[in-house]
């Protein structure tokens, strides 16, 4: 059943390279005080759709799909230019049918405007009007070319490292990637499978949830996303530390041939680790008030996060509150707004383009 | 565009004429979506850069004056970029209607580019209270994932006026119509040629996890090479090969709905679907639909008069089922399968056909284990495509053949 990643949409249109991810967010760096502001923006709006996909109780794999979803609209807009908090709504709404597990729109509805009204000063007004997120849906998935299909790191993991290999597909699962029976193709013999114990296959699930908290899903293919988090997991988990500098245990089994043997390149295993790391560091900048505390970041409590632990601090500099976000992202819209109809020409911007070309046209 | 070698985001059904100058283009009319609701200043941002670069590198526009008011412009968002309105080509003229699907009109339509003939489904939004229909984004989901020689193709989706369009492969006819016409005569070879592409995109499909669940003449499409294509996938469900998960049973035209359903039953696999080309296997002979009930239970007595009244040994799970207290057989009735069939049909394809409408599920052929059946491997003729169908005048699908009889009617 495993549809082919390479064959995909995923693959196809949607692993992007950096360039066209910086291209893609010039709008918005004119209106931000730093440019390290929207990294936190895309953690703030990625643990938003965590949470309102929580409250409609979606499995974690079709919040990915979301915050998927929302990374692949944010490629052909700007948060300045648009209301993310819609988007990330229809985002949802959109993830839920697409992988087979729909919400009613009313309860998607319900749900955004209690979560946002939560959001403190600047806080966004959320529409009650059931159309207005129908409407938003229309343009979402216009914007996502009709391209449902989404591939996770998930499979992959539970492929490589999970005692049974039977790895179950869910139902409606398509976007399942690369699974067991394609192992040889991808990553060598598939005999060097690495069974990691049940905490360490979590943390590198968790770390995997974390991903999506970057833009990584959209550079890199999810096999090779599945393959750092097990290479950090090794590095991170302690007791799997233990196990594999102890010399007593009878299964002892040797990490270094098993990534060895992958037939992937190592090197790209090693800068996405070090972007994951990278998201780390910036993300522990990133404090949700102590009252607040909530889905998003908070380790091991079943809510899939790998970050913030003791000794996972790799973070320097100040920290940001995502309680200031909802405000810098409303000034970025009023500026936006401002500019678009106070131009530096000094001549007022067409309304739209229609009138733009009839100008141009004398 | 994104720096990844990548196919262009939509191709085209054929290669487009070579070199063109892009003269300017008029106005994009009439079809213009309404100013995104999440651009609070209703205004689009400036094309970038790269959207430019979009411009010149996807079609050139044709040079083809064509009636306006039959256009439908693909939607700028689906270029991937906002492409400024004006340069839009008006890509597809519709011809006619020639279909209704499970959520919306099918059209004939013609690529203005290339000439080539496309069928545009529309998938009317405006009356879904919840939003992009669930079937629609099932449907498209199977079918970008799908490609075989005997399912449709769907070339790529295309928004305009606020609707969504999937635009397909053209198909000549459908099955029912082109069964019900009578210029043109299949030969033995012909129907065993059908019934075994039938029975390779049934294979293709289960072995890809799909059921389709909706088998019937009108859903299967042919064209005038002869080739045959199952279509319309929006009843269309992934299922789990290991765990048989619930469904609803409300599935499948009636005709060609197997037995299990007609009993309640949730739990099911791809051998509702293999129920349903035993139908279709039948009527390519008999041309007409054998089993014509007008409700469950109705059905149910159509199928006992002809294979007669299920049994615990033609299958042991039948009264486990839910709804067996309410519509289970009052009066045994004999198999007269083989007897009403056999002028019709040779002993191996009785046999095939009585494989594939076997009461119990569990026993019941495969897509893949029929196309291994002497009927096809051993027996005479061997099957061959009916390409002599370019021959027939004008396309028959379901919807012609429904107006003919109602013309016919009128008349009389």
């Amino acid at each position: 059943m495993a549809t082919d990643f390479w064959a995909s949409s995923h693959y196809k249109r949607w692993i992007v390279d950096r360039a066209t991810l910086k291209q893609a967010r010039a709008d918005d760096v004119l209106y931000v005080a730093e440019p390290e502001h929207l990294g936190f923006f895309q953690i703030y709006f990625a643990n938003l759709i965590s949470k309102l996909g929580k409250k409609l109780q979606l499995r974690q794999r079709v919040i990915s799909t979301a915050i998927v979803f929302f990374h692949r609209f944010y490629l052909k807009n700007s948060y300045c230019e648009t209301d993310p908090y819609l988007v990330l709504s229809a985002c949802c709404y959109v993830a839920a049918k697409a992988e087979e597990s729909p919400v009613h729109i009313k309860n998607v509805v319900s749900e955004s405007r209690t979560l946002f009204s939560q959001q403190g000063p600047g806080k966004p007004t959320f529409p009650s009007d059931n159309s207005k997120l129908a409407e938003m849906e229309f343009y979402l998935v216009d914007d996502l070319e009709c391209d449902l299909v989404v591939f996770h790191p998930y499979r992959t993991l539970l492929a490589l490292c999970r005692k049974d290999a039977e790895v179950e597909a869910e139902a409606g699962e398509l976007g399942t990637g690369i699974g067991a029976e394609d192992g040889p193709k991808y990553w060598g013999s598939g005999r060097g499978k690495l069974e990691l114990s049940e905490g360490a296959l979590q943390t590198a699930w968790f770390i995997i949830n974390d991903t999506y908290r970057s833009q990584l899903c959209l550079l890199y293919p999810p096999h090779l996303i599945a393959i750092s988090a097990i290479y950090l997991t090794l590095v991170l988990h302690t007791p799997t530390q233990n196990t594999i500098f102890d010399e007593t245990t009878t299964r002892r089994q040797d990490p270094v041939a098993f990534l060895a043997d992958l037939n992937v390149s190592l090197s790209v295993v090693s800068t996405i680790s070090q972007e994951i790391i990278a998201l780390y560091s910036l993300w522990s900048r990133y404090k949700e008030e102590p009252g607040a505390q909530s889905a998003g970041a908070t380790p091991g409590a079943g809510t899939g996060t790998a970050s913030g632990g003791p000794e996972w601090r790799f973070g320097y500099g100040h920290t940001i509150t995502p309680l200031i976000l909802p405000m810098l992202l409303k000034r970025m819209r009023e500026q936006k707004l401002s500019d678009m109809m106070h131009p530096s020409s000094g001549r007022p911007v067409a309304v739209n383009k229609m009138l733009e070309r009839t100008q141009a046209a004398g | 565009m994104y720096g990844v070698p990548q196919m262009p985001l939509h191709t085209p059904p054929l290669p487009l004429p070579a070199a063109q100058t892009i003269p300017s283009l008029p106005e994009r009319p009439l079809h213009s979506l309404p100013p995104h609701p999440y651009l609070p200043m209703g205004n689009l941002p400036p094309p970038s850069p790269a959207s430019e670069q979009k411009l010149t590198s996807k079609e050139p526009s044709p040079s083809l004056q064509v009636d306006e008011s039959s256009l439908i412009t693909p939607s700028p968002a689906f270029g991937a970029v906002p492409t400024p309105p004006a340069s839009r080509p008006e890509l597809y003229s519709i011809v006619g209607q020639v279909g209704e699907g499970t959520f919306g009109k099918v059209y004939k339509a013609r690529n203005t580019i290339n000439n080539v003939h496309v069928a545009l489904k529309r998938i009317r939004m405006e009356s879904e209270r919840d939003g992009f229909p669930v079937t629609a984004m099932r449907e498209i989901k199977l079918l970008q994932s799908l490609r075989h020689d005997n399912v449709v193709r769907l070339y790529e989706m295309m928004v305009s006026s606020g609707s969504v369009y999937m635009v397909f492969e053209y198909m000549d006819h459908d099955l029912t119509g082109v069964l019900s016409q009578t210029q043109f005569q299949f030969s033995e070879a012909h129907l065993k040629s059908l019934c075994h592409q039938m029975f390779r995109g049934l294979a293709y499909l289960h072995h890809k996890g799909v059921i389709h669940r909706d088998i019937k003449g009108s859903n299967i499409l042919i064209n005038n090479q002869g080739e045959l294509k199952l279509a319309d996938f929006g009843l269309a469900r992934f299922y789990q090969k290991r765990r048989r998960a619930d469904y609803t049973n409300r599935v499948i035209t009636l005709w060609y709905r197997p037995p299990e359903l007609l009993f309640g039953a949730t739990v099911y696999g791809p051998e509702v679907d293999i129920w349903s080309a035993g139908c279709i296997m039948l009527e390519l002979y008999t041309k007409k639909p054998v089993f014509q009930g007008n409700d469950e239970i109705s059905q149910l007595e159509v199928i006992y008069k002809i294979v007669g009244t299920p049994t615990l040994q033609r299958w042991s799970g039948f009264a486990n089922l839910p709804w067996y207290e309410l519509v289970k057989p009052k009066d045994p009735i004999p198999n007269r399968f083989r007897e009403l069939f056999r002028k019709w049909m040779s002993p191996a394809a009785l046999d095939l056909a009585e494989r594939l409408l076997d009461y119990d599920p569990a026993r019941r052929v495969t897509a893949a284990q029929a196309m291994e059946a002497p009927y096809f491997l051993t027996d005479e003729p061997k099957p061959e495509k009916p390409t002599s169908l370019a021959t027939l005048e004008g396309e028959w699908h379901e919807l012609e053949a429904k107006r003919e009889r109602a013309k016919k009617k009128k008349r009389e």
